[in-house]
């Protein structure tokens, strides 16, 4: 039952993150199916946002620098670098994940989420429980990790 | 014309919000970078209209709009933020704030939330 439960949460997160990344980036897109995470993580930049409430754990969007900053000039017409980009990055994370909040809480599922942390550089990720990997793919071979660490 | 304070924990967003704002033709008088920074900044500037985020450090956005309205029961307060959860927008409200944008936002409805709270 509790299996169940947690299968279900996990649903609605998965399906109201994709939902908030084609509301938020409007770029054709297409994402892979979700898998589970068995090693440490290790993403080259990215941002990093816990989610607390009902469903307890970190969301985190990882890929090259230059896909966030292309994304950013796709969404406002200006290339992005440096302390913009960084901003941008951020601002980037907390609008998806903002948006997931707002969609599962549609569904009765209740998360508040915290200020987006940013990772520079070469980061690994480990001491999660449960860790559930998609891809989305945009065009010209940009690609952001969509990694959800469970609690 | 108003003059407006930004308030967002981000550069990017705040610079976003200032071309809105110039290219709609408003001045924007100061930034702040948290809730506890624009309570210092009204105080200090007096703006016609504040836009402020929710998730900030040191003073979160729903906390901030309480205390401006504590020494400024009639501060105008538009809510800009990635949180639009029913209970955020009803805690807000009930916090003072006279309207809520959802981000991403656009110039549209930037312009019509300051129409709705210049009257």
């Amino acid at each position: 039952m509790v299996e169940t439960e947690n299968s279900k949460s996990i649903t609605l997160l998965l399906n109201g993150t994709i939902s908030s990344l084609k509301s938020v980036i409007p770029l054709e897109h297409e994402f892979s199916r979700p898998t589970r995470v068995m090693d440490k993580l290790s993403l080259p930049y990215g941002v990093l946002i816990g989610i607390t409430g009902d469903v307890k754990g970190q969301l985190i969007f990882s890929g090259e620098s230059a896909v966030f900053g292309s994304i950013g000039e796709v969404m406002f017409g200006m290339p992005l670098e440096g302390e913009m980009l960084t901003s941008f990055s951020g601002e980037l994370g907390n609008m998806i994940a903002g948006g997931l909040a707002t969609n599962i809480g549609g569904h009765g599922i209740q998360v508040d989420i915290t200020p987006p942390t940013i990772m520079e550089g070469h980061t690994t990720l480990s001491g999660y429980k449960k860790a559930i990997h998609i891809d989305m793919h945009y065009p010209s071979d940009r690609q952001l990790g969509v990694y959800f660490l469970l609690n | 014309m108003a003059r407006i304070l930004v308030t967002d924990d981000a550069l990017f967003m705040r610079m976003q919000l200032k071309d809105i704002l110039s290219k709609l033709g408003h001045e924007v008088v100061g930034e702040a970078e948290n809730g506890l920074d624009a309570v210092n900044k009204v105080k200090e500037l007096q703006p016609d209209v504040i836009t402020m985020d929710i998730t900030m450090p040191e003073m979160d956005g729903v906390q901030a709009v309480r205390e401006i309205k504590k020494f400024n029961s009639t501060a105008k307060v538009i809510m800009c933020s990635a949180m639009g959860q029913q209970n955020m927008v009803l805690d807000a409200i009930q916090a003072g704030a006279s309207d809520f944008i959802v981000k991403p936002f656009s110039a549209d409805r930037v312009q019509e939330a300051l129409e709705k709270v210049l009257g």
